[in-house]
C-alpha cells in the first residue's frame, strides 16, 4: 500500500505537491527539488505534460522519484494515448513501483505549444478510471486474462469553483463510482465556498485534497481570474499580493491561511507551487501542518 | 447539411495552372443553399477564372445534389460538347460531389471548396456544426444535444474542468456541451440519464471508408418455384 494511501485511509491529514517534467532530458533541477521535498510531503504529483506542453513524460519522473523513495503520483491524462497506450502505460507503471495515479481527461490540444496535434480523447477520466479498475480484476478492456493484474491507488480531480457547480458535482460522483479514491482539487482561494462544496460532496465520502496554487503576484491573481477555469482569487487576496512589500513572504502567509483555514474541513492539502517547490516547507510550518 | 467554404482563388489558380479550358460543376442542394456552389457562384467563378485567362466551356448544375451519380452522369452525357472541349473541371460542391463527378469524366477534376461540416442551418448566413457522423448515436442519452460534435474532447460522461461561466475552455464563444445536457436532462425530467456511466465510444463503428448496399443487405429471393 503507498504511504498516500495509508495515511488517508488512517485519517492522517496529507500533503501533496506537484513538479512538471521539463522540455528535455535534464533532470537535475527536478530531482533537486523532489529530494527537497522529500520530508515534507506524503506524495509528489508528476504532471503529465500540463496544459498540452510537450515535456518529458510523467511515467518516466514518477518511476525516477520512485527509484529514489521519493512517492509519486503519476497523473495520466487521455489527451495523447487511446486505450490501448493508457493501458500499456498503465501495466507499465505498476511494474516500475508506481502505485498512485490521478486519472484526468487532460486539456484541449489546441492551448498548448503543439495546437497542430490530433486531439485523442478516446477515453475520458471517468472510463480511465473505470479501465484502472479493470486492470485490477486481472482483464484488460477487451476483456483478455492478464497475466498478472496491476494495483494502484487511483484518485481524481474536481474544480469547487466551477459555475454552475451542479454538473461538476455529478461528475465527481461518477468518478467515485468509477473507482476514484481521493480528489485534489483546483486552486482554492475561497474556503467559505469551499466549506459549501464539501458539504455538498460529503455523501460521496472520500477524501479530498484541497489544491492550493501559490500567488507570485496581483498579476497572476488577475490573470488566473480571467483565464483558469474553476479559479477565483477574491479581491482583497489581490490587494493584500498588491500591497505586500515583500511579496515571497505575503504568499507564504495567504497559502498558509488558506491551509490552517481549509484543514478541518478536508483530508489534505495538494500544493501548486509553480516553480515556488522551495517555499513550501515554510508554508506547512506556518499552516501547522 | 453539409457546409462548404470557397478555397481562395489564389489556391484554385495554383490548382488549374496549365489548364486553359475549364467545365465548371455545382451542387443545387447544399451548396446553393449555402451559397457556395449555387448558380450565382458558378457565374462569379466564371468570371474570375476569365479575369486569370482561363476559358469556362460551360456552367453545369445537375439536377439533384451533385453526389447522386444518377443525376450527375445524367448531367454530363447530356454536356458532352462542353465536356469534349474542357481539359479540367472544378466542382464547387463538397467533396463527395467532386469524387462523383471525378470518377465520371476523363480530365482532371479539381475541388473549389473545402468541405466543413454537417450542420444545422439556422438562416442563410448561420450554421453551426451538428453531427460527427460517429456511427453510435448518443441523442437519446443527452436531450438532443451532440457531446461528441460539441465538446471539442467529445467527452462521454459529463464536464471536464475548464469551463468558466458555462463557456467552453476551447472556444470562450461556445457553451460547454455537457452543461448544457446536464441542464437540458434535468428540464425534461431525465436527470438522472446523466449518472449513467457511459462506456468508451466503439470507434471501430466510424471506421472509413464506410459503405452499405441495402440490396445485398435483403434476403436472397428463392429461385424457381413460387405460385
Amino acid at each position: 500500500m503507498s504511504r498516500l494511501q495509508a495515511a488517508l485511509e488512517a485519517g492522517e491529514f496529507v500533503v501533496t505537491a506537484e513538479i512538471g517534467p521539463p522540455k528535455g532530458v535534464d533532470v537535475t533541477e527536478l530531482l533537486e527539488t523532489a529530494e527537497l521535498l522529500r520530508h515534507h510531503v506524503d506524495a509528489i504529483n508528476v504532471t503529465d505534460q500540463q496544459s498540452s506542453v510537450m515535456t518529458l513524460g510523467s511515467l518516466a519522473v514518477s518511476c525516477l522519484l520512485q527509484e529514489r523513495g521519493i512517492e509519486s503520483v503519476y497523473q495520466v491524462t487521455c489527451r495523447d494515448r487511446n486505450r490501448i497506450a493508457l493501458q500499456s502505460d498503465l501495466l507499465s507503471a505498476h511494474v516500475l513501483g508506481i502505485e498512485n495515479i490521478l486519472c484526468l481527461t487532460g486539456d484541449y490540444t489546441t492551448l498548448g505549444d503543439h495546437p497542430q496535434a490530433k486531439p485523442v480523447f478516446d477515453l475520458d477520466s471517468v472510463t480511465l478510471l473505470r479501465t484502472v479498475e479493470t486492470l485490477q480484476s486481472g482483464q484488460d478492456l477487451a476483456s483478455k486474462p492478464l497475466k498478472g493484474s496491476p494495483r494502484f491507488f487511483a484518485g481524481a480531480v474536481v474544480s469547487p469553483g466551477s459555475n454552475p457547480l451542479e454538473p461538476q458535482i455529478a461528475k465527481m460522483e461518477k468518478k467515485v463510482r468509477a473507482g476514484a479514491k481521493y480528489f485534489q482539487t483546483q486552486g482554492v482561494y475561497d474556503t467559505e465556498q469551499f466549506a459549501r462544496f464539501m458539504e455538498q460532496v460529503e455523501h460521496l465520502n472520500v477524501p479530498v485534497l484541497v489544491g492550493i496554487i501559490l500567488l507570485k503576484s496581483a498579476g497572476m491573481a488577475r490573470f488566473m481570474n480571467r483565464n483558469v477555469a474553476g479559479v477565483h482569487v477574491p479581491d482583497h487576496l489581490i490587494e493584500e499580493m498588491a500591497d505586500a512589500e515583500d511579496r515571497v513572504k505575503t504568499s507564504i502567509e495567504i497559502a498558509a491561511r488558506l491551509i490552517r483555514e481549509a484543514k478541518d474541513i478536508c483530508q489534505g492539502v495538494h500544493i501548486m507551487s509553480l516553480g515556488w517547490e522551495h517555499h513550501i516547507p515554510t508554508i506547512l510550518d506556518a499552516a501547522g501542518v | 447539411m453539409i457546409i462548404t467554404e470557397q478555397k481562395p482563388l489564389e489556391e484554385i489558380l495554383a490548382i488549374l495552372e496549365g489548364h486553359e479550358a475549364i467545365l465548371l460543376v455545382g451542387c443545387p442542394i447544399c451548396a446553393t443553399s449555402w451559397a457556395t456552389g449555387g448558380e450565382l457562384q458558378l457565374a462569379e467563378m466564371k468570371v474570375a477564372l476569365e479575369e486569370a485567362g482561363k476559358r469556362c466551356v460551360g456552367l453545369l448544375m445537375p439536377d439533384e445534389s451533385t453526389c447522386d451519380l444518377r443525376f450527375t452522369r445524367l448531367k454530363l452525357r447530356r454536356s458532352k460538347e462542353a465536356l469534349a472541349q474542357a481539359d479540367a473541371v472544378l466542382v464547387l460542391s463538397c467533396g463527395a460531389g467532386v469524387q462523383t463527378v471525378a470518377a465520371l469524366v476523363d480530365v482532371p477534376t479539381y475541388p473549389a471548396l473545402n468541405s466543413l461540416y454537417l450542420a444545422r442551418l439556422q438562416r442563410l448566413t448561420l450554421s453551426d456544426e451538428r453531427c460527427r457522423l460517429c456511427g453510435e448515436c448518443v441523442l437519446a442519452e443527452t436531450g438532443g444535444i451532440c457531446p461528441v460534435t460539441l465538446c471539442p474532447k467529445g467527452l462521454a460522461n459529463g464536464p471536464c474542468g475548464g469551463y468558466m461561466d458555462g463557456k467552453c475552455e476551447v472556444d470562450k464563444e461556445q457553451d460547454c456541451a455537457w452543461v448544457m445536457i446536464h441542464q437540458r436532462l434535468h428540464e425534461l425530467g431525465q436527470g438522472e440519464r446523466f449518472q449513467a456511466i457511459r462506456e468508451p465510444k466503439d470507434w471501430s463503428k466510424a471506421r472509413h471508408p464506410q459503405r452499405i448496399d441495402k440490396r445485398a443487405l435483403q434476403p436472397k429471393r428463392k429461385k424457381g418455384g413460387g405460385g
